[in-house]
């Protein structure tokens, strides 16, 4: 058993080719750890020094966060708040205060977990991960980066150093919404992402959606092209109808099948009508979950 | 906050035990480090019904490591039990629950100990799960413990195959009162059990030295603790000393005696220290401590006027595989299936069925946050069928001072009627609300507990004070109180007393942080031993000011003359010159209040529940909005009437009201256990049991309706813990009602729950 602390990239590259498993935060896997879900891993590389994997970077194609960016960098970065604000509604609604603080967005995405917060605004914005190893730097879009529960196509000696997102077009808006049982310390039972493009009188040029937790990996909701030029009512109404029909969720502890198929419809129309407000303009604070349905103040 | 009384300003009170807490420098049972000391681990059954065939512990004995492993064989055979002695300390040939202990281990450490408990063999022969408490009724039920019959119990207690405690209350003639009603309402409804969930999970360390034996412990009941080491291992009380580091919370849960028996067992087999510390998984599964889950059929006769002829009710309580102190929980949940209310005819009947569930105990307010909100939301149903507003059928029906209980209780001075007004006045009741919300409102009751209980004070010679007790602080600030009873009988700054507690060897009885009784009994047991320092302080004083005992008034550190301010001395003073005398100590525990009478009823089970001293009541109203698409139900506002008598440390009591409502609004809306098919629980984790956080309270007004209560503890006050944590289930489920046209007859009103209902279904599935 060993633990390492990583000075430089290239040691924690090198210990990551002995064998050894990143830590940032450790989230999820001491928590798993502590709840039985896997043991720690043997060896350990500790990541959370490196200071040059926790930059926002706003580049010409669009911007590129650290993997070390925390999940309360995120909720309160300027430019991920406005022009990204359904990953930053991700990683406001992340577990509790302290959480947000220790956890990274690497973290979040290579943790693979269907439930993940930030999985899905990343798959609407068509974000790519950045890989790399001794052997060299590989991108990867997100959505070819899970292919299971807690599994993703990285291999063991591959780190996740950033995560790129392209700009969005003129007219476009992003949210991620949630289902919440509670305000803190949640988990996704369901949750939706939408980015929404407008044409210039106010009908759907472009629309992507993902699901969370309702499939062993974030879904992409497929055959949103029919709906181009479509209102934004018609169109959420519709994505609505989809995201239940391609849902393949469980039944389990946190909610059945059957619950779980009719919400997830619900949280992609709000996601998309969310969106929508977004790319017209108009300013809804982070996250978007506190300001419309059960969480829109009285 | 609003007290009723203005002459009565709020103290600035400052917790003793506050400034270790917040900084993290007070001890917990599991910071204790004693040398040589052990860990422990329980090796648990797993099988929710099933006869050992097999239990070899030999591999783990062998281990390097481990110092002691232990089973019912190491230890003396002894039934025990409060109420039914229905259990052993590890189980014997048969597993009733998951969580029951099969062996202990002691090993050097918790990975070593864990090691070994892995490597304790045991094979089952499986035996028929019982995971249903109406089914478990029936004639053809497996039995949960076929040798009941023969077992140890409380003599008053109706036992019967799978009924632990059958209890009945009964008055008038409920048959004719519901020939003489206009309309009959009935109406089913399950509640859930669901759990206590303190902080600091359970830790015991336990060392001897010579033949007695010193246990450090999480209990909310130290006492209590004692007695059941000394009964399980046949130890006198001489032998056994109970202490308790700081409380991390227990809400209930922490009464009782666990574990404390067995890791003495362990340290004495070891020869060594031996602490165990709890995982959240462990004190999810293990502890006879849950609520109980309850099914309920309620029928109530009403007039068009809305007068009340008659209730019948029929309840069946999942008492889990032991009967802990679960016992006199039948006849108290058929008390609050009643209600507060006047009923000329009313018979509730009560059964407390053994499952193969994890044992229910005391959960603050046992069997009534679960009862109120049954028989509140049918009480809705009931104004609904007469077409009255509920809150006017509450105003009608509730009982009042002078009035008959429904128990034939006469009640002295009570503040039902005025907690419903001030409630609902804060509330806004009546006001137009979008069609999402609703205000729910619904009333509640507790009794107060009149029990035996003792203390020391004492001045030293420098002028400070010590309050030396029995009594328990789990987080209430209860015991912190005390110091200002002391203070004020001896006219000196709270400050200057310092308290010796949670120690069985040093102070006298109290029964603990449980039945909210520390301030009604201890705080009257405080007042008289200060009263006797009072008395030696007057005749010092009068002494030394050449004037009469009586004439002496002790306040503001002084001991003056009455009338000539400026003939006084400081108590400091007096407290010196005693010191080269008779030294100043006081000891006091005074008469608990009688029981009232019960005229008109008559109680099949009769645990001393069916009349109450000193009761408690309360009204809450709920502002509650839905989310249709989703059935997701927020809190938007509370506001919480109480009259427990006499309210002596504001802050507090407001602590407790708000920390209360909130653990209310868990259990109305995401906390209950749910079990699989073979009894066990799947949502042992607090990510799956969903409690409340800080992020969902709502803004909760606090109102205490302060009334001169007959028999109440000192200056007029009765508990507080428990009462506030009765009725916002039930207001919040109202308010559901309102805004969905139909109650959800399931608790907790998960999102699920609700939107099921929207969607037609009835929702209540037990």
């Amino acid at each position: 058993m060993s633990f390492a602390i990583a000075r430089t990239i290239d040691e924690a590259l090198a210990g990551l080719a002995a064998g050894a498993r990143p830590i940032a935060g450790g989230t999820d896997l001491v928590v798993g750890a502590r709840h039985g879900k896997a043991p720690l891993p043997d060896d350990l590389v500790a990541i959370d020094r490196l200071d040059e994997l926790k930059t926002v970077t706003r580049t010409a194609l669009g911007v590129s966060i650290g993997a070390l960016v925390s999940h309360h960098d995120i909720e309160t970065h300027p430019l991920l708040t406005s022009i990204y604000a359904g990953l930053a509604d991700g990683s406001a609604l992340v577990g509790s205060p302290s959480t947000r603080h220790v956890g990274t967005l690497g973290g979040n995405i290579m943790n693979g977990s269907p439930a993940m917060d930030t999985g899905a605004p990343l798959a609407v914005m068509g974000a790519e991960v950045e890989l790399r190893s001794l052997r060299g730097t590989r991108r990867v879009p997100v959505e070819q980066l899970w292919v299971g529960p807690g599994r993703t196509c990285a291999a063991p000696d591959e780190l996740c150093v950033a995560v790129h997102i392209p700009a969005p077009p003129a007219r476009a808006g992003s949210a991620y919404v949630r289902l919440e049982y509670r305000r803190a310390m949640e988990i996704a039972v369901v949750g939706a992402a939408a980015v929404v493009t407008l044409a210039d009188d106010g009908a759907v040029a472009t629309l992507a959606v993902a699901l969370t937790a309702v499939a062993p990996i974030i879904l992409s909701v497929t055959g949103l092209d029919a709906l181009v030029g479509l209102g934004v009512s018609g169109a959420a109404a519709a994505v609505g109808e989809m995201a239940a029909t391609q849902a393949t969720p469980i039944s389990d502890v946190r909610a059945s099948d059957r619950y779980r198929r009719h919400t997830v419809g619900v949280m992609a129309r709000r996601a998309v009508e969310a969106a929508a407000r977004r790319a017209g303009g108009e300013t809804i604070a982070i996250p978007v979950n506190r300001a419309i349905g059960i969480g829109a103040p009285s | 906050m609003t007290i009723t009384d203005p002459s009565r300003p709020a103290p600035r009170f400052v917790r003793a035990d506050g400034p270790d807490k917040v900084t993290g420098s007070g001890r917990y049972t599991a910071d204790l480090t004693l040398t040589g000391m052990l860990a422990a681990k329980f090796k648990y059954a797993d099988a929710t019904h099933a006869r050992i065939v097999t239990l070899d512990v030999s591999a783990a004995k062998a281990m390097p490591g481990v110092f002691a492993v232990l089973t019912q064989d190491d230890v003396p055979d002894v039934k025990f039990g409060p109420f039914v002695q229905d259990r052993t300390l590890f189980a014997r040939d048969v597993v009733r629950f998951e969580g029951e202990i099969i062996a202990a281990v002691a090993a050097v450490d918790a990975a070593t100990a864990q090691r070994a408990v892995d490597a304790i063999v045991v094979e089952y022969e499986a035996l028929p799960v019982v995971n249903d408490i109406e089914g478990a009724l029936s004639a053809d039920s497996p039995l949960v413990h076929t040798e009941w019959a023969g077992y140890g119990g409380v003599d008053v207690l109706v036992r019967d195959r799978n009924d632990a405690s059958f209890a009945s209350i009964a008055k008038g003639d409920v048959d004719e009162g519901m020939a003489a009603a206009d309309h009959v309402v009935r109406s089913r409804y399950v509640a859930d059990g669901c759990h206590a969930v303190p902080i600091e999970p359970r830790a015991v360390v336990a060392q001897w030295e010579g033949n007695k034996v010193t246990i450090w412990t999480s209990t909310q009941v130290p006492f209590d603790a004692r007695a059941g080491v000394c009964e399980t291992l046949e130890l006198p009380n001489s032998r056994v000393r109970i202490i308790v580091p700081h409380l991390g919370g227990g809400f209930g849960g922490k009464c009782g005696f666990h574990y404390e028996a067995h890791v003495a067992a362990l340290a004495r087999a070891a020869k060594r220290p031996v602490r165990l510390v709890f995982s959240r998984r462990e004190e999810f599964v293990a502890p006879d401590r849950r609520r109980e889950g309850i099914v309920y059929d309620f029928e109530t006769g009403v007039k068009a006027d809305g007068t009340i002829t008659a209730r019948r009710v029929w309840l069946a309580l999942d008492n889990g595989a032991y009967t802990a102190d679960a016992g006199f929980f039948s006849q108290l949940a058929a008390m609050h299936a009643l209600g507060p209310y006047r009923i000329p005819n009313a018979l509730a009947e009560a059964h407390l069925v053994y499952t193969n569930h994890q044992p229910s105990g005391s959960v603050r307010a046992p069997t009534a946050p679960q009862t109120c909100w049954a028989l509140e939301s049918h009480t809705d149903e009931v104004a609904a069928a007469i077409g009255m507003d509920p809150v006017a059928f509450r105003k009608l029906n509730a009982v009042d001072s002078g009035a008959e209980g429904p128990s034939g209780q006469t009640y002295g001075e009570i503040g039902v009627q005025q907690c419903i007004d001030a409630a609902t006045a804060a509330a806004g009741y009546g006001q137009v609300l979008p069609d999402d919300e609703a205000i729910g409102v619904a009333i509640g009751w507790w009794p107060s507990f009149s029990v035996p209980s003792g203390a020391y004070v004492k001045i030293d010679g420098d002028g400070s004070g010590q309050i030396i007790t029995g009594a328990q602080e789990c987080g209430t600030g209860a015991v912190m109180t005390l110091r200002q009873l002391a203070a004020d009988e001896l006219g000196m700054p709270a400050e200057r007393f310092e308290l010796v507690y949670q120690d069985t060897s040093v102070a006298p009885y109290d029964m603990g942080a449980t039945g909210s009784q520390t301030l009604f009994n201890n705080g009257r047991a405080v007042v008289a031993a200060a009263g006797q320092i009072a008395e030696q302080l007057r005749n010092l004083a009068a002494e030394q000011l050449e004037a009469s005992p009586a004439d002496i008034v002790l306040a503001d550190g002084m001991a003056s003359v009455a009338g000539s301010p400026d003939r006084g001395i400081s108590i400091d003073e007096l407290a010196g010159i005693a010191a080269g005398g008779e030294l100043l100590i006081g000891h006091g525990s005074g008469i608990p209040p009688g029981a009232p009478a019960t005229v008109g009823s008559s109680c099949v089970g009769d645990l001393g529940m069916s009349a109450w001293v000193a009761p408690q009541f309360s009204c809450h109203a709920v502002r509650v909005k839905v989310d249709r698409d989703t059935g997701v139900a927020r809190v938007l506002h509370v506001s919480a009437a109480h009259d427990s008598g006499t309210i002596i440390n504001p802050i507090g009591a407001q602590g407790q009201v708000e920390g209360a409502v909130l653990m209310g609004i868990g259990q109305a809306l995401t906390e209950g256990t749910t079990y699989d098919d073979q009894g066990r629980q799947r949502n042992a984790a607090l990510l799956e049991y969903k409690l409340q956080t800080c992020a969902d309270a709502p803004p909760i007004d606090v109102h205490f309706i302060q009334i001169n209560t007959p028999d109440a503890g000192p200056r007029g006050a009765k508990g507080l813990a428990e009462a506030p944590n009765v009725a916002t289930a039930a207001a919040i489920a109202n308010a559901i009602a309102k805004i969905l046209g139909t109650p959800v007859r399931q608790l907790p009103m998960t999102a699920e729950r609700v939107w099921e209902q929207l969607q037609g279904d009835q929702g209540a599935r037990s």
